[in-house]
């Protein structure tokens, strides 16, 4: 979680809200959206496309007008400053670099505006690019250079003239998987290095939580859950949190009694799980329950584990049918489908579980701790 | 603490595009609806209510003259529209689809009829096909043969069809050369004959820009001046008919009620046209920049080879007529001159300098106001949403289906008189090529813009640069060869603009085309020639300059 201590660069959004005027009237991209980020943090906004993570990045940069709330950095307001008086650094999707001019112009181009002197200039330059491994290509141009390089050059321009934050608007979506994961990590090196906070806008749940310190968990314009990638995932605080931060399975149950925010359910088929932490769902996911069943139980796929259903066991176990087995590398998945749980259930194993071939019929059940979701009042 | 200033509005963009709406408004709005009005008073008198009359409308009911003119007007765009098409389309088909060496010298030879002088052109079919012309003596004389009169009819349809029919040439042949070759080839695939494909895919596939090739013909048909003022003879049209009025009997309402009458003839000519062409919409999505192949059978080259080089050498005989012609020293009405050189061109040098200087001046004037306020007024339209954007876009883009003479005739109506008297000046010149020409630099730009990503001007903002600092360091170096493009061409049509400023010209500020159109009707056709000569030497020398600087080819520029 972000650390409360006062420091200098620190990020504040109050009540951030945004309504487009469009054609068919009002529509709200952004609702009360609050946050607060510390120095030298990096904070990730994650959500489906459409959750408003971009809207309320653009409106940090002050490329999209706030309808209302408040954004201060160090204290000042950025209401009152334009956008090109925030110093701040962006990194854009299509990289968005200067065609008609070379590699160190482009980098050059926020230390000219500021006025700096020539010497300066080079030298500052050169050191990025150096710190971008770009030293051989300075006189290139863009049209010349591969993605990857192309990236580089644009996080380059974003960080020369040192800004108070670094923002980066799905600045990998336009590269392949595997380049996608290193610049991932250099992202992260270089932000740290540099000491700048960074606001990062992803709808790729593992890249948020392979880089963050903090995530921002965004959907239809509302900030859903606030917090450590950890936290995110293993105490999501809403239905919606739980599905869309890794893979989950849902369980429909009762709620037998309850004791200091845990409680004792019954699934379908009858097995019975006690001492189950309980948290109330998002206003807006009622239809997420199935009814008759007042809960749903969460559990994590590789937080479960998986027989032969010839297999007699002293504990709480589902029964169902294994679809499909793969063969993931560090682990095995399988897909199973069962009628007490919504939808079919995901079990990762370390290893293939003995005598489970596809289509054989299989008991599961869950190791360690749950959750259970109740629906929450309207 | 330092006080807090509220985010700064850029209004640079805003003031640039209210002047051009201020501009558009009262010098092309205001005189088309104030020259409206006053065709309905009577001769002499501006509109009011209570004088409103028909008088100058009742001529088209009793004067044969103007019955006549109207009949020719409407027969002479229809005819000169067909024929151009004719013409263009097999040139179009021939140079997109047939195997033919130097294609692009071919489109570039194609754009001199539309960048020469209009009616110096026009001229020479009178050196050729004249009672005293030089094909009509040899047919005389060898055949015994009795050409037509060049004058009417036959000489203007000749003389428009060839410098016009360049515009559908090139559309058609763009829009032919584009096409997905996986449309043609899956026709063939499927069991089409080549006659097949060609009737039903690729000849439907070329009728949309056709017609909108034939569109622009039609607009420039039916508001050309020049060559009926120079090959009409008796016959008149309403372009002449208004200048008649204007400069013989100076009848301003009489003008205005023609005028009238000629925009909703062209309305309603557009109107038909986008009529016929809205049932044909085709989304031709060109996943591929590989080429149709062509055709490289033997008849068909020569028969493609014959078309295509003996249509240019038709149109640019005028132009080659011109040169000849500003050759000749003596030619008191013989076959041929009697004594070639250098005369006319130091008779152009030493006594025709001012109009070349005033054309010059006039067209440079002009074309740097188009510039510089298209380029805002087009970056605001595209980038920015406000209320009315569709009124500006439709106001700007009005010159284009405004015959020239009809917005000459306005701005001499409306800044006649009054506080404001233009008449007279060079500004009313300036103003009128202004509101004329705008809309090419601003199509340019809104082209242009599109273009470019919003995030490359968004990533200069953020990274510390103002509106103006944007637009000069990213936006306005990227749409640059746009701008020049479309400068090129405004300036190089203005050089020799003749509709509009033979309604606004004065004894201090004759352009070109006027001292041509002058020297015509006093019969000093070689003088004329020689500045004909010289109008087309710096014309294609600018163009030619800008191909090279751009990097584009001479027609890509016009189309």
């Amino acid at each position: 979680m972000a650390s409360s201590s006062p420091a200098p660069a620190r990020l504040s959004v109050r009540e951030l809200t945004k309504i487009f005027n469009t054609p068919e009237g009002p529509a709200t991209a952004v609702k009360d959206v609050s946050f607060d980020i510390a120095p030298n943090t990096f904070f990730t906004m994650l959500g489906p496309s459409g959750c408003g993570k971009t809207t309320t990045l653009r409106m940090i940069a002050g490329l999209e007008t706030i309808t209302s709330g408040q954004i201060l950095f160090n204290g000042e307001d950025f209401r009152r400053k334009s956008a090109f008086e925030r110093n701040i650094g962006m990194v854009f999707q299509s990289y968005a670099l200067f065609p008609h001019m070379t590699v160190f112009e482009n980098a050059a181009y926020g230390l000219r505006l500021r006025g700096a002197d020539e010497a300066t200039i080079t030298k500052r330059v050169h050191e990025t690019l150096a710190m971008l491994r770009l030293d051989g290509l300075a006189q290139r141009y863009p049209a010349d250079l591969s993605g990857g390089q192309q990236q580089r050059v644009s996080i380059g321009r974003a960080l020369v003239y040192h800004p108070g934050m670094l923002l980066l608007d799905e600045p990998l979506a336009n590269l392949d998987a595997k380049l996608r994961v290193e610049m991932r990590d250099e992202i992260r090196r270089l932000q740290k290095a540099l000491n700048v906070m960074a606001l990062y806008v992803t709808h790729d749940q593992e890249e948020a939580m392979a880089i963050s310190d903090v995530i921002g968990v965004f959907s239809k314009g509302r900030l859903m859950q606030l917090g450590a990638p950890y936290d995110i995932y293993s105490a999501p605080i809403s239905l919606f949190v739980a599905d869309f931060i890794g893979k989950a399975n849902f369980f429909p149950v009762d709620i037998e009694s309850r004791d200091h925010g845990r409680a004792a359910v019954v699934a379908l088929g009858g097995s019975r799980f006690a001492g189950v932490k309980t948290v109330t769902a998002a206003s807006d996911e009622g239809e997420w329950f199935v009814k008759p069943q007042a809960a749903l139980m969460m559990s994590r796929p590789e937080q479960m584990w998986l027989s032969s259903a010839g297999q007699q066991l002293d504990k709480p176990a589902f029964t169902g049918r294994a679809l499909r087995i793969q063969f993931l590398g560090s682990f095995v998945r399988y897909l199973v489908e069962t009628g007490q749980a919504r939808g079919e259930v995901i079990v990762d194993l370390p290893a293939f579980a003995e005598g489970v071939s596809e289509g054989d019929e299989v008991r599961f059940g869950l190791v360690g701790p749950s959750l259970v979701f109740e629906e929450g009042s309207r | 603490m330092p006080p807090a200033t509220r985010r700064r509005l850029n209004i640079a963009p805003y003031v640039a595009g209210g002047v051009t709406i201020f501009v558009l408004v009262a010098f092309l709005l205001y005189p088309i609806g104030t020259t409206m009005l006053n065709s309905f008073a009577p001769a002499g008198e501006a509109f009011n209510v209570l004088n409103a009359t028909l008088e100058n409308f009742s001529r088209f009911f009793t004067s044969s003259m103007y019955q006549q003119a109207l009949l020719n007007t409407i027969f002479i765009g229809v005819m000169v529209t067909v024929l151009a098409t004719a013409v263009a389309v097999p040139a179009a088909y021939f140079v997109a689809r047939v195997q033919i060496p130097f294609k692009p010298l071919i489109l570039s030879l194609s754009i001199i009829p539309l960048i020469s002088p209009p009616f110096i052109g026009a001229y020479s079919w009178v050196v050729l096909f004249g009672r005293s012309g030089i094909v009509s003596q040899y047919l005389n004389q060898w055949f015994g043969i009795q050409m037509p009169p060049v004058y009417g009819y036959f000489g203007v349809i000749l003389s428009m069809v060839l410098s016009n029919f360049t515009y559908v040439f090139l559309f058609v042949q763009g829009a032919l050369t584009a096409v997905d070759p996986h449309l043609e080839e899956s026709a063939r695939v499927m069991g089409a004959s080549r006659w097949r494909v060609l009737r039903t895919v690729v000849l439907p596939l070329a009728i949309p820009p056709m017609l909108a090739g034939a569109m622009i013909v039609l607009i420039e048909a039916l508001g050309e001046f020049g060559a009926p003022a120079v090959l009409g003879g008796e016959m008149y049209v309403l372009s002449t008919l208004m200048y008649f009025q204007i400069h013989g009997f100076f009848n301003l309402n009489a003008a205005s009620a023609i005028a009238l009458v000629n925009v909703l003839i062209t309305l309603g000519a557009i109107l038909f046209l986008i009529r016929v062409n809205k049932k044909r919409r085709f989304v031709t999505v060109g996943s591929t920049t590989r080429r149709a192949a062509l055709q490289t059978g033997r008849g068909i080259r020569i028969v493609a080879n014959c078309y295509v080089w003996g249509l240019l050498a038709l149109a640019l005989l005028p132009q080659l007529v011109v040169v000849f012609t500003s050759f000749a020293e003596k030619w008191p009405g013989t076959l041929w001159p009697t004594q070639y050189g250098w005369g006319n061109y130091q008779y152009v040098f030493s006594r025709v300098v001012e109009p070349l200087q005033n054309s010059l001046i006039l067209a440079a004037v002009a074309t740097v106001a188009c510039v510089i306020f298209g380029t805002l007024t087009g970056y605001v339209a595209e980038r920015k949403t406000f209320f009315g954007k569709w009124a500006l876009d439709l106001t700007i883009m009005l010159p284009f289906i405004l015959p020239g003479i009809v917005t000459g005739v306005a701005l001499l109506v409306t800044y006649n008189s009054g506080p404001i008297a233009l008449t007279g000046t060079a500004l009313i010149i300036v103003i009128g090529y202004f509101v004329r020409r705008i809309a090419y630099i601003y199509r340019s730009v809104v082209a242009a813009v599109t273009q470019i990503d919003l995030k490359m001007e968004e990533a200069s903002t953020v990274a510390g640069a103002t509106w103006g600092t944007t637009m000069r360091k990213v936006t306005i170096p990227l749409i640059a060869p746009g701008i020049l493009a479309g400068a090129i061409i405004v300036f190089t049509t203005l050089i020799s603009e003749m509709s509009t400023t033979v309604m606004l010209y004065s004894a201090r500020w004759k352009t070109i085309s006027i001292a041509i159109y002058e020297r015509l009707e006093t019969q000093e056709i070689s003088a004329a020639a020689a500045i004909g000569s010289i109008t087309i030497l710096v014309t294609l020398i600018l163009v030619l300059t800008a191909t090279r600087v751009i990097g584009k080819s001479m027609s890509e520029l016009f189309s």
